[in-house]
């Protein structure tokens, strides 16, 4: 069903731009090559969350597989009023920005310090990079365990070491440790983003810049900065939108307590814990439709690079 | 005379001004340092730590000296063992099984997509592109109950059925194929196809004998990045996997020691260096084709 109004839009942009010099024949071609990945994706993100929008007006708990019947916004209705739902777009909200800012400007120290020539970048860059290809499942239990531990961490063999008091991270502040995991894991990702746009950045402007006697902190504000605000824009909303949906480092580090349960954790436990059919797919549509406002932001700054970058 | 004076008094000002400069450079050289430094042990401390407990002695778990001391393969022993209910080994496989077959399948759509993408003009171009993009910032935790219920009518929630992971990871890994070839691919010299097809091949000889070679160092990049993507997954691997597709992120997190109420911290360290340890190789050998990889699929132009 999709596809076919997928397929009157094209119509429709085909009938509107006249101009475009592609043949029909070429048209088909490109139909063709394009249909399977798009049937794909829409048989499997949009069915199944069609399925979720009818199962979230549905009275369907697991625990009781008679009791079931349509309830038309109930589960919403249970949803707002269960006392779940604040402190769980809070907690959503607050991971979220928090773990973007910080892997934002971790992320910019780094990319201007792998910005500059030196022997050894690549691997120092490469080394960088891990963290973000590292299995998250693995790096929350890298945190949990060599990290965080209160016998073998470093952090408390540290702070042991300094005679500081020795701190369960996960336990005593989850929501921090939470954060610091995903600004680890993170900020490999807005490095990236950063040094694509350190790197096409006209060298001519701040030579000249340089030679007109402005320091390297006037530089990165009035040249540097501007020059990186789409970038950072991307790296922002993509980060954001990518965040929102984490689940495993609260699944294995905090298991949604002391303020760590994230709409996508509330939801899961729900449905598999709490085996609430109904109930969680009213929460899995919310989740749906915040990660839909932050991700259209995301993909109207995305496409103004794609069209600058394909206009080529 | 004068001519001289004159031009001496600037030298020297220049050479005082070289002084400052090079003082300045030495601080920036020095802070620079500081600042990789701090970079890497930002990026390795937490592995290095991991590697150190992995090698260390069960008995000496609690020994904190920061480099390696009772240096034993034990624990690898114990993470491969199965006497605890832990089917690591076993879960390895699964993943690599899962993991290939989510690539080709992703490659394979991929490349017909980012084709279209990325050498045809034709009308609609950004929808598809939008409903790609789209599909990809979708949150997999809204799909697990509905996939689940779908999976268990099919009955593939029991034994072997790969497929329930395979198609799942299909559509994470498929935006991400799609949008880093497409990026490769319009870089590509499209020149030779097109005098590849004057000389007489039909189109899809000119792809196949002309571009895809060429395209050959683009497409690896993607199956990286596809594999890894599928590999990482949790989530729905914890949900869809049985005992018998059971991933290494479900067997990971799921792990239990040695011995039975006790934290099996070393033997997670050694099961998180077997999977972790190899990833990182792989990456640093395949460097620049995964960073131009990752920049290309996340900001072109």
């Amino acid at each position: 069903m999709a596809v076919t109004e997928l397929d009157t839009v094209v119509a429709q942009t085909a009938t509107d731009k006249r101009r475009v010099k592609t043949t029909s024949k070429e048209v088909w071609t490109a139909r063709w090559l394009l249909l399977p990945a798009v049937l794909f994706l829409i048989l499997l993100t949009q069915i199944p969350f069609l399925t979720t929008v009818g199962y979230s007006t549905i009275r369907w708990n697991l625990l009781y597989p008679n009791d079931r019947g349509f309830t038309w916004f109930k589960n919403y209705g249970t949803a707002l009023s269960s006392g779940d739902l604040w402190p769980s777009i809070v907690a959503t909200v607050v991971i979220t920005a928090l773990a973007v800012v910080f892997s934002l400007l971790f992320g910019m120290i780094f990319a201007l310090l792998l910005n500059r020539q030196f022997r050894g970048r690549a691997v120092a860059r490469t080394l960088m990079i891990t963290p973000f290809l590292i299995m998250p499942a693995a790096s929350a239990l890298i945190w949990k365990y060599s990290m965080f531990d209160t016998n073998i961490g470093i952090l408390n063999w540290l702070s042991r070491t300094l005679h500081l008091p020795v701190i369960s991270w996960s336990t005593e502040h989850p929501l921090l440790a939470v954060i610091i995991v995903l600004t680890w894991e993170f900020t490999p990702f807005m490095m990236l983003i950063l040094l694509a746009g350190l790197q096409g950045q006209d060298t001519g402007i701040l030579e000249a810049a340089q030679v007109d006697g402005a320091g390297p902190w006037r530089i990165f504000t009035w040249i540097t900065l501007p020059h990186l605000r789409m970038y950072v824009e991307i790296g922002v909303l993509l980060g954001a939108v990518i965040i929102i949906q984490v689940f495993d480092p609260i699944a294995i580090l905090t298991k949604g307590t002391g303020g760590t349960k994230t709409l996508a954790y509330l939801l899961y436990e729900r449905a598999f814990i709490g085996l609430d059919v109904g109930q969680a797919a009213a929460y899995g549509v919310i989740t749906v439709v915040l990660t839909i406002i932050v991700a259209t932001i995301a993909l109207r700054t995305l496409f103004k690079v794609f069209m600058a970058g394909g206009s080529r | 005379m004068t001519t001289a004076t004159t031009t001496a008094t600037p030298t020297s000002g220049r050479t005082e001004a070289q002084e400052i400069h090079f003082k300045s450079d030495r601080n920036a050289k020095i802070r620079m340092y500081l600042g990789l430094a701090a970079l890497v042990i930002w990026g390795l401390a937490p592995f290095y730590w991991m590697v150190v407990t992995a090698f260390r002695d069960v008995g000496y778990t609690f020994d904190t000296t920061p480099w390696p001391t009772h240096v034993t393969l034990d624990n690898f022993t114990t993470a491969f063992s199965t006497d605890r209910g832990n089917h690591f080994g076993a879960a390895l496989v699964h993943s690599v099984i899962i993991g290939v077959l989510t690539t080709a399948v992703a490659l394979l759509v991929g490349v017909f997509a980012s084709y279209a993408l990325a050498r045809l003009d034709f009308p609609g171009k950004y929808a598809v592109l939008g409903v790609i993009l789209g599909a990809s910032m979708f949150p997999g935790v809204a799909l697990v109950s509905p996939l689940f219920q779908m999976f268990s009518n099919f009955g593939w929630l029991t034994g072997a059925n790969y497929q329930a992971l395979i198609i799942p990871n299909i559509s994470f890994a498929l935006p991400l194929t799609i949008y880093t070839l497409t990026a490769f691919l319009s870089e590509m010299p499209w020149e030779l196809e097109e005098s590849a097809r004057i000389d007489g091949c039909t189109p899809g000889q000119a792809f196949r004998k002309i571009m895809l070679p060429l395209a050959a160092p683009g497409l690896f990049t993607t199956a990286i990045l596809a594999f890894i993507s599928s590999w990482n997954e949790f989530l729905l691997a914890a949900q869809f996997s049985t005992k018998s597709t059971q991933t290494v992120t479900v067997a990971i997190a799921n792990f239990t020691g040695a011995q039975p109420h006790q934290e099996p911290y070393t033997a997670v360290m050694a099961a998180g260096t077997i999977v972790t340890v190899p990833l990182i190789i792989m990456v640093l050998i395949f460097q620049r084709a995964i960073v131009s990889g990752l920049t290309a699929g996340g900001v072109k132009g």
